[in-house]
């Protein structure tokens, strides 16, 4: 076969040789043959394109060779064509025939198979240009994607074994270890103690017989660092033991690999016979008269064997279990030996430190972590894969500008760092850099490399549990505080997940942890309760709603609810139950449904934000249910029965100061009870929000006024253009009122805080919205500008369109994935000819004779992420430009207006909202308060969610002064609901809500939204699941 | 968990063919005399006989001259080695961190409702069996299933069933009898 490498020159004659052989070929095809691509058909591609190259006679121009894992596993397969760098994802068999005649016969690279940004829609052909991989430096990684891990010479020609020749001919033992002292390199398996001190003990220990071990085991859910590092570059691995072998003088090594792994093992073990056969393994290498020879040892899928005194009895063919230390493996190991244990990614990084010197690795990275890192990132987010950056880069950095951010449009919650030992960090520390010590800081562990990115659709206390139970069941079951610590921990979180939480868990999972990491042996026992200190640290209040609320915000806990609509649902409308109603066509039974848990199912059918769907499990298939548009429908087409008075029958008299939807909702609720309500509204119509804020073509007049009446028809006093404060002292209401609700709302627009602001023509949306709905003239000019994303900014900007401007711009100072407004509106606005301009922020109100003529502003670039998680805008200097404007409307928050209060009110408010307790009650005992008064600007459903808990908390109030047992809510009639759900579940979209057409609409305030017909509202109705299953 | 004493679950020297044996008393040959040599042992022998009931613990303890309580110790130990019949279509499903945040829990469910058995089981007739992973280190495919050799990606649960149909045996009318095994 080939002669053994004998010496320096030897190794160059191989690399020369491959060099002459690869430059002979036009086009070199890397296909990706890690274990992802092969899950994902990678094997069937590579057997097709082999033929066809063949067939088209090719062979000797186009080399095709199957590489290691690239990283970018979702896309898989993936192929990179050199030398031109052409990426290609998503490869199918049938893709190779044109891929084939186009790219390499007529030289066009195939567009359709490059990559798209997911944001941009942008196709990007170059590897390098691909943000995923130009983010990363590849120093580690320098050989993936470069080469056929099952050659030896190709990594040969990738300077392989240089680094060993170094260390074994022209370096003493000490003078290595000092390289990787100066290297600083830490071990990257996750404990991150310095390889160089390690080494040395070693070397200092008294013996002949020495073992120099891998791990890798790479147990932590959701790290494939090493399995990838094995499948791409194995030599590196192997090359990197052999040095540090030399190092303390032993001559024999394992590298334990889980059994999970067999295709890095099949690529190890043909690396090590190739090593055996070119001389670099076994006896003599290289010439130097050293021996070392290592062999395999699989795994049998014991996490704890990780761990590595675990491993070393494992290897001894034991049970896994660790001992105590000292004494420490570097001087009594692997059958009593001196040991070294390194982790697969430390050993990578060796052969480049001593063939480029130690200085060169660390000069990169921050003060305490030199070096680059490998990092699995997956879990919600766009780009899965495995990104190497040097240390420092930030958490940000790494999920949004490689990772490409969340999918789905879904907001970030937190990373999971370090896997099942490591902690969450959520994000206001996007900012925070990969910095061993840093991370540790911030409460998790750098760990070996994992990190799974969190939305809003992850339940921490779910996360919590599920890697206790991952840690339970991993448990070797040696010490006490691990056996038993971990498993009357995961009880509590078992607990707290089905609903069962009590008063004190929280303390006592904090005291556990405490306890377990001080004494239990080794580093899974010590390491396991991070998650849940981590997830109490920083979601405290997620624990708190499983506890106290019984709920679970992110909907996931489904142990404590039915269907995840109901649950998230500011009040629990039973969604399935209407949905199944509506397909069975029973509308009138619908209507009955919405009813009983909300008073303005017309109002929301239209205008609510929808948090239900985006829970609505059918959007993990295709698209959520369109529940809203269903509501809609069941409102404008059942038969709305008569509303009847009803009788007063308590003494108390109950005041609610504003008629919007949290004040009517209160009251509605009061009189239910049987107490006598007025409602104090200081406009001429009630509503609040809904009548003076929202204009009629998103809700429709009579529509709410329809909904009001149902409301003051069951004997709800209203009280229109009366306005507390000014009518009507607020003394007075609590002087003659055994309580007051307030439900004011937020309907002070903030100032914009610029110069010339004071001009004419610039308004706050509220005051523009409501002086617009009050049917006063506006002469609001031919161009307007409206700052701000929210609903309320799009609902000025089609407003003003309505009132006659040409030219209505929306300025944004962030990015439109960050605009509060909901999707729909802003599309809708769009349609209509408003214009929106992003990263902006208003400087000066540009003025003449007292009136508006144009606004200054400068434009912005995002920085570093805020503690909401969104990147902040900064201002570019030398960036200002003035556009012209007749009217500024300016939305860009609300602010609750006090002047109903009086000064001998005692109720307390601060940063502009009322305080309440947790009831709602304010600091003067007989009033209470809800809504955006108390919130800021929310949803409607929020409102009115208030509204049904203030009315209760003042009922109970009242009853338990008085002693008197609870109300009890009569029993609603009894309504069947049919269970019917498709045999096959066909991937659908939602079905489209026909609008006015945009040109017709622009000027008219005519409802856009048309509704559903009734063969559209069955047919979406069919594509509900009835997660509620069968239950009535 | 295994809550029974082993010695209910009893498996005769007949469960295995006699070309079965001989292929065992081979592996042992090949690593008597080898120190640490039996978790690769157990490991080679599983792979002819399926699993590893006490009568196939007994031949590897005699033959490599070691403890049964020790084999006994490392078989219940670790994951990889089971004391009960795998189905002639192995699932593995992965219940990995970055699979159980896309829903991996979701697919659990569903294959136990559809098949009538729990993780760890296997049904009545050997078809199927249920076990779980921790991470196959292809998480950018989650979440991730496999059935024998096939790695099955991105599993919705309301395609599960789908899934199975490809593995049910030809002539199998009757979908309903999955009962556990009760061996």
């Amino acid at each position: 076969m080939s002669a053994k490498i004998r010496t320096l020159e030897d190794l160059v004659i191989i690399k020369d040789k491959v060099d002459k052989v690869k430059s002979r070929f036009r086009l070199r095809v890397m296909l990706c043959g890690g274990t992802g691509c092969h899950a994902s058909g990678s094997l069937k591609v590579k057997d097709v394109l082999k033929a066809e190259v063949q067939s088209q006679g090719l062979a000797d121009q186009v080399e095709i060779i199957e590489t290691g894992c690239n990283g970018f596993c979702a896309m898989g397969p993936v192929m990179t064509v050199l030398p031109e760098n052409i990426f290609y994802q998503k490869l199918d068999p049938d893709d190779v025939i044109e891929l084939v005649q186009k790219h390499f016969i007529k030289g066009e690279p195939v567009k359709r198979l490059m990559y798209t940004d997911p944001v941009t829609g942008v196709i990007i052909p170059k590897l390098s240009d691909i943000p995923f991989f130009s983010h990363q430096q590849s120093r580690v990684l320098r050989n993936k994607g470069l080469v056929d891990p099952e050659s030896i010479e190709d990594y040969l020609w990738r300077d392989g074994y240089q680094g060993a020749y170094k260390a074994l001919l022209q370096l003493e033992p000490n003078e290595i270890i000092n390289e990787v002292k100066v290297s600083k390199i830490r071990g990257r398996g996750g404990a991150g103690f310095p390889t160089g001190t390690k080494w040395e003990f070693c070397a200092r220990s008294e013996g002949d017989v020495k073992y120099t071990l891998c791990n890798a085991d790479e147990g932590d859910p959701g790290a494939f660092m090493d399995r990838s590092l094995m499948e791409a570059d194995p030599h590196a691995v192997i090359e990197g033991m052999i040095i540090g072998a030399r190092a303390i003088g032993s001559h024999q090594g394992y590298i334990y690999c889980r059994a999970e792994y067999p295709l890095a093992i099949k690529r190890m073990n043909i690396a090590l016979e190739q090593a055996r056969e070119y001389g670099v393994l076994g006896k003599d290498i290289l010439g130097s008269g050293f021996d070392f020879d290592m062999e395999i040892y699989q795994g049998a899928g014991a996490f704890v064997c990780g761990e590595e005194t675990a491993l070393m009895t494992s290897i001894e063919g034991r049970r896994g279990m660790p001992r105590p230390r000292p004494p420490f493996p570097a001087v009594s190991g692997l059958w009593g030996k001196p040991t070294i244990l390194n982790n697969v990614e430390t050993w990578a990084n060796i052969p480049q430190i001593v063939l480029h010197g130690g200085a060169d690795f660390a000069s990169v990275g921050t003060e305490s972590s030199k070096g680059t890192k490998v990092f699995a990132l997956t879990g919600k987010v766009n780009n899965i894969g495995l990104v190497e950056v040097p240390m420092g880069a930030t958490i940000g950095q790494i999920i949004y500008d490689i990772g490409g951010g969340i999918p789905g449009g879904k907001k970030f919650k937190a990373a999971q760092l370090g896997g099942p030992s490591g902690g969450c960090l959520p994000a206001e520390h996007l900012n925070l850099q990969t910095d061993y010590e840093a991370i540790s800081e911030a409460g998790a562990i750098m760990g070996s490399g994992g990190m799974i990115v969190m939305d809003e659709d992850t339940c921490m206390v779910d996360m919590a549990r599920y890697f206790m139970e991952f840690c339970q069941d991993e448990s070797c079951g040696k010490c006490t505080p691990c056996r038993v610590g971990t498993k009357r921990m995961l009880e509590i979180l078992q607990r707290i997940c089905a609903g069962q939480g009590q008063e004190g868990d929280i303390e006592l999972l904090e005291e556990l942890a405490g306890d377990i990491k001080d004494s239990a042996l080794c580093g899974l026992g010590q390491t396991a309760p991070n998650p849940v200190l981590s997830t109490i640290r920083y979601f405290r209040h997620e624990y708190e709603a499983h506890i106290y609320d019984k709920r679970c915000p992110a909907a996931v806990c489904s142990a404590m609810f039915t269907s995840p609509c109901q649950h998230t649902c500011p009040v629990g409308m039973d969604i399935p139950k209407y949905i199944a109603l509506t397909r069975a066509g029973r509308i009138d039974d619908a209507y009955k449904i919405l009813k009983r848990t909300n008073p303005f199912p017309s109002v929301c059918g239209r205008v609510c934000g929808h948090p239900c769907e985006s829970k609505c499990r059918r959007g993990q298939l295709d698209e959520p249910l369109a529940i809203k548009n269903l509501k809609r429908f069941v409102t404008d087409n059942a038969k709305k029965p008569r509303v009847k008075e009803i009788p007063v029958t308590r003494t108390e008299k109950i005041a609610v100061i504003g008629g919007g939807p949290s004040g009517l909702t209160a009251a509605l609720e009061l009189k239910k009870r049987g107490y006598a309500v007025t409602v104090f509204e200081s406009m001429p119509e009630a509503g609040g929000m809904l009548r003076w804020g929202i204009p009629a073509y998103r809700l429709p007049r009579k529509v709410l006024e329809q909904e009001i009446r149902d409301i003051t028809d069951t004997g709800v006093v209203l009280k229109t253009g009366v306005m507390v404060g000014r009518d009507i002292s607020f003394d007075q209401l609590n002087g003659n009122y055994d309580a007051i609700y307030i439900a004011v709302g937020a309907q002070k627009s903030w100032p914009l805080e610029i110069p010339g602001e004071d001009a004419q023509g610039v308004w706050g949306a509220v005051e523009f919205l409501r002086q617009f709905n009050l049917n006063e003239k506006i002469d609001i000019g031919k161009s307007v500008a409206v700052i701000g994303g929210g609903n309320s900014a799009i609902d000025s900007a089609r407003s003003a369109l309505r009132l006659g401007a040409q030219d209505v711009t929306i300025f944004y100072r962030r990015e439109r994935k960050e605009m509060p407004a909901q999707e729909e509106e802003i599309v809708a606005a769009e349609e209509e000819g408003v214009k929106i301009e992003y990263l902006v922020a208003p400087i000066e109100v540009m003025r003449q004779d007292g009136r508006v003529i144009g606004l200054k502003l400068s434009r912005q670039q995002l920085g570093k992420f805020d503690r909401s998680g969104r990147k902040r805008p900064e201002t570019i200097e030398n960036s200002e430009f003035v556009v012209r404007a007749d009217a500024i409307i300016a939305a860009i928050g609300q602010n609750l207006d006090q002047s109903f209060l009086s000064k001998t009110s005692n109720v307390l408010v601060s940063k502009s909202t009322v305080n309440v307790s947790e009831s709602l009650r304010t600091s003067n005992p007989k009033v209470w308060a809800g809504g955006d008064a108390v919130t800021g600007p929310a949803m409607v459903i929020d409102a009115i969610a208030a509204g049904q808990k203030a009315a209760a908390a003042i009922d109970m109030s009242i009853r338990v002064s008085k002693g008197e047992p609870a109300w009890v809510q009569p029993p609603h009639e009894y309504i069947e609901i049919p269970f019917e759900i498709d045999e096959e579940t066909v991937e659908c979209p939602q079905a489209k809500m026909p609008e006015l057409p945009a040109d017709k609409r622009r000027r008219s305030f005519k409802e856009v939204e048309l509704g559903y017909t009734m063969e559209a509202a069955m047919s979406e109705a069919r594509r509900c699941m009835r997660c509620d299953g069968n239950s009535d | 968990m295994n809550k029974k004493c082993i010695c209910e679950d009893h498996y005769d020297v007949d469960e295995f063919t006699d070309e079965q044996w001989a292929k065992v008393d081979k592996i042992i040959d090949k690593y008597c005399g080898k120190p640490g040599a039996l978790i690769p042992v157990l490991e080679e022998v599983q792979a002819v006989t399926g699993f590893l009931p006490e009568v196939v613990q007994r031949r590897v303890a005699t033959g490599l001259n070691i403890p049964l309580a020790q084999v006994y110790g490392v078989v219940t130990f670790y994951s990889f080695f089971t004391m009960k019949p795998r189905g002639r279509n192995q699932i593995r499903i992965c219940l990995g961190t970055a699979c159980h945040v896309r829903g991996a829990q979701q697919n659990m469910d569903a294959l136990e409702q559809r098949l009538h058995i729990k993780q760890g089981e296997c049904t009545a007739d050997r078809e199927f069996s249920i076990d779980v992973v921790r991470c196959l280190g292809a998480c950018g495919l989650a979440p991730v299933m496999t059935i024998n050799d096939d790695t099955h990606r991105q599993v919705k649960a309301v395609k599960i069933d789908e899934i199975l149909r490809e593995y049910q045996p030809e002539n199998d009318s009757s979908k309903e009898h999955y009962d556990v095994c009760k061996n």
